[in-house]
């Protein structure tokens, strides 16, 4: 049994769970032991937390497991912390924020309509301006990317990716539902960035648009269905009349 | 006010997720228990309200982290592990889902499970004073649930595992 003060009574103390006095009694202890730099360690895990496990891509998949449908789309937890605590938290893991370059186009491997609806793929670098990822353009895990897209005139869309193991992201919306109402007026950014876990081989987006509404999920199971038919890194998703598609494959070294 | 999941997850998952870590040790394993965690509490009930949140998860996430290491074979890492696995061996006598205790936690109805208190006091390190407050009983009530439960462990296993109940 340790004598250092239990990780159990320390995530109550940072998650503000304590009565006061308990918080006192255990801000004490850990200040006697020294300990008072592991509540530190905790706020920088909670940040890397944020980044690797997005609050609407999870959420989506906790309310499929619980049978639940999903609220509407809610504002990324990233980017609601607000600009100033966001830009901290990126910059104390490495990453600097750049102003939106207004970069379009170059990104998509060309399976939409030209001049319609586009997805562009931005890569965050540190100390740098983000940069438009080209479709082919090799790319690693812990990648910060961004996506965004251009309406061209379209009411509603679904952003989703599928990579080399067969894992499904939705991006867009975040909490699931029905697809989201697109911005017009130039490229519009998804509210949170990605980062690209150690998936092998690729990661391929999919920007899906409509004039109606339509279920993200119809989306989610083309994605499937294509993972499924072994043809994810080059087929079209096989989708209802009346939706067209953009992907941006890139590839992992 | 409903308990808003959402919230819940976006201030409480990276807790919920080290305290998976640490009783699975396994990333994999742990995030899908996390998952798990909000699912309970999605099913339990959203029209209630909890006076403290963290602890409801962290009792919520330990539960079904026992639930899963009950249901698996693997050889414990180090002695706290082989207390945990030991632990979660033991039959959970509330039987129904951790949903429904979710909901009788909310509802101020359920009896602390004799497990959670275990392994709060053995492999967290927490006092029986400590353990006490976390459950609502006196220390003197915790000292013997673990020590029925103690006993119930080393007749099973013929050692002793799991160390004195101390205060």
């Amino acid at each position: 049994m340790t004598s250092r003060t239990p990780d159990w009574l320390l995530e109550r103390l940072h998650a503000g769970d304590l009565p006061e006095g308990e918080a006192a009694r255990v801000r004490a202890r850990l200040r006697a032991e020294g300990g008072l730099s592991r509540l530190d360690a905790l706020g920088a895990d909670d940040a890397a937390f944020r980044l690797a496990h997005p609050a609407g891509r999870v959420l989506t998949e906790i309310r499929g497991r619980a049978g639940r449908p999903g609220p509407r789309a809610t504002a990324g937890v990233f980017w609601r912390l607000g600009p100033a605590v966001a830009a901290t938290v990126l910059l104390l893991l490495g990453v600097v924020l750049v102003p939106r370059t207004g970069l379009l186009g170059g990104g998509a491997e060309g399976t939409g309509t030209k001049g319609g609806p586009q997805l562009v793929v931005y890569r965050q670098r540190a100390g740098q301006d983000a940069e438009v990822v080209v479709a082919g353009t090799p790319v690693r895990a812990g990648d910060l990317l961004q996506l965004a897209y251009h309406s061209a005139g379209a009411r509603y869309g679904v952003v989703v990716s599928v990579d080399g193991r067969g894992g499904l992201t939705l991006h867009l919306p975040e909490g699931g539902g029905s697809a989201a109402a697109l911005s017009g007026g130039g490229v519009v950014r998804l509210p949170h960035s990605y980062e690209l876990d150690d998936a092998p081989s690729f990661e391929r987006f999919f920007l899906v648009t409509g004039n109606e509404p339509f279920a993200a999920a119809v989306v989610l199971d083309a994605a499937r269905r294509l993972w499924a038919s072994g043809a994810a890194e080059t087929g079209p998703l096989l989708l209802p009349a009346g939706l067209g598609q953009e992907a941006v494959l890139l590839r992992k070294r | 006010m409903p308990i808003d999941v959402e919230a819940y997850y976006r201030d409480l998952g990276p807790m919920v997720l080290r305290r998976c870590r640490r009783l699975l040790r396994d990333e994999e394993k742990a995030v899908d228990a996390m998952h798990d965690t909000f699912v309970n509490l999605l099913r339990a009930d959203r029209r209630l309200i909890d006076r403290a949140p963290a602890s409801l998860l962290l009792r919520v996430a330990t539960r079904v982290c026992l639930n899963r290491l009950r249901t698996e074979r693997r050889h414990p890492e180090d002695r706290d592990d082989e207390a945990l696995l030991a632990i979660a061996a033991e039959p959970e006598p509330l039987g129904p889902s951790v949903a429904r205790l979710v909901l009788a936690r909310l509802l101020g109805g359920e009896r602390e499970s004799t497990r959670l208190m275990a392994v709060l006091h053995f492999v967290d390190g927490l006092t029986l004073d400590e353990v006490g407050r976390e459950v609502g009983l006196t220390a003197e009530a915790v000292r013997k649930r673990l020590r029925k439960l103690r006993a119930r462990v080393a007749e099973r296993r013929e050692d002793d595992l799991l160390p004195e109940v101390r205060p």
